[in-house]
């Protein structure tokens, strides 16, 4: 069926979006094209529900609920995924931050004990 | 015949090139006798405190060791990192020891590691638990770490014995080829990797852990090493 084909290359992406996903402006260029699909295809869901029977019937689901639902958990683990990383970048940013100010501070506390011992 | 105290001085000299980093959070009961101990036989002692609220840093600065302060409490392996960079850019020392807050570590180990790495110039030695009897881990924790063991044999080839030991002796040079990004549990896996990668001359030294009561509290448990399995894939 057509749209378990669609659903593992999904599925694989966003697996693979967990391990390997870098930072970048293509990466951000992905994520609002989706941001912007996904936006689009609501819509005219809204708009045309009977559509997504259609649609539904041509990749193999039955109905255009189950589509929907379908679309919905795809994006959803997607959007996790992509917190989670983003999660860990701001993380390495803070350590990265703590780090300058503690060294900061060791080399203040060296000028200053120096300057008192003299 | 008296003990000699010249030898004494010139092992004293000779361990003034390496520097002590400990990883310290919440360790104000013991810091001080670790600290004090340490002083017997190294020149050079830095603590990280990594957001203690238990006074443990003013606690070893006053024992005589050197303090750098982390704002926040980040986690061990940003505490060692944070004291690598301290000991790269702001000291001439050759090598470091890693010793752990919590009193686990015999001082003798440590300057026994110290002193092989200077004479022998090894770039990196791995304090071990398991290559003699002296410590008795107790059999959970023997599993806990003798899987962690497989896996980091398995990831990189290097047939260590104890992966999550931490008593290490690292060159001036190793420290270049270490970046933790780990900054939680994660880092012992993390710096073994990263050194194989770097194919400096390693070697394992045996060392005793000593479980006291107060160390026990403060163990890994073995879900944990399902994080750190995870930590090291999702980076």
């Amino acid at each position: 069926m057509l749209s378990q084909w669609i659903l593992v290359a999904a599925f694989v992406f966003v697996g693979f979006y967990l391990l390997k996903a870098r930072r970048g402006s293509n990466q951000q260029a992905i994520r609002r094209i989706f941001i912007v699909i996904a936006l689009i295809a609501g819509l005219l869901a809204v708009l045309f529900p009977d559509y997504t029977n259609v649609l539904a019937g041509l990749v193999g689901v039955g109905r255009g609920a189950d589509l929907l639902l379908y679309a919905f958990v795809v994006f959803g683990l997607f959007y996790a995924v992509y917190q989670y990383r983003r999660q860990l970048w701001q993380e390495k940013v803070n350590t990265d931050l703590a780090r300058a100010l503690t060294l900061t501070q060791a080399q203040l506390d060296k000028v200053v004990e120096e300057r008192e011992s003299s | 015949m008296t003990p000699d105290v010249s030898s004494d001085r010139a092992r004293r000299a000779e361990l003034n090139s390496v520097c002590v980093v400990i990883p310290l959070f919440n360790e104000a009961e013991v810091i001080a006798a670790v600290v004090e101990d340490l002083r017997g036989s190294f020149g050079n002692i830095v603590c990280v405190d990594d957001g203690s609220s238990d006074g443990s840093a003013a606690i070893a600065r006053s024992a005589g060791a050197t303090v750098l302060q982390h704002p926040m409490n980040l986690g061990q392996g940003a505490a060692l990192q944070t004291g690598f960079d301290y000991v790269v850019s702001q000291t001439d020392a050759t090598h470091v020891v890693t010793f752990d807050a919590d009193g686990q570590h015999r001082v003798n180990d440590a300057s026994e590691m110290a002193e092989l790495a200077l004479r022998k110039r090894i770039s990196v030695i791995y304090g071990s638990r398991f290559l003699d009897k002296r410590t008795k881990p107790g059999l959970k924790k023997r599993v806990v770490l003798q899987v962690a063991a497989l896996m980091t044999r398995a990831f990189t080839g290097l047939r260590l014995t104890d992966a999550h030991n931490g008593l290490r002796v690292l060159s001036r040079e190793a420290l270049r080829k270490i970046r933790l990004e780990q900054n939680g549990m994660s880092h012992a896996s993390e710096i073994v990797h990263q050194l194989a990668k770097s194919r400096l001359s390693w070697k394992e030294y045996p060392v005793e852990v000593l479980y006291t009561d107060y160390s026990k509290k403060k163990g890994q448990s073995l879900l944990n090493s399902i994080n750190i399995l995870i930590d090291l894939i999702v980076k």
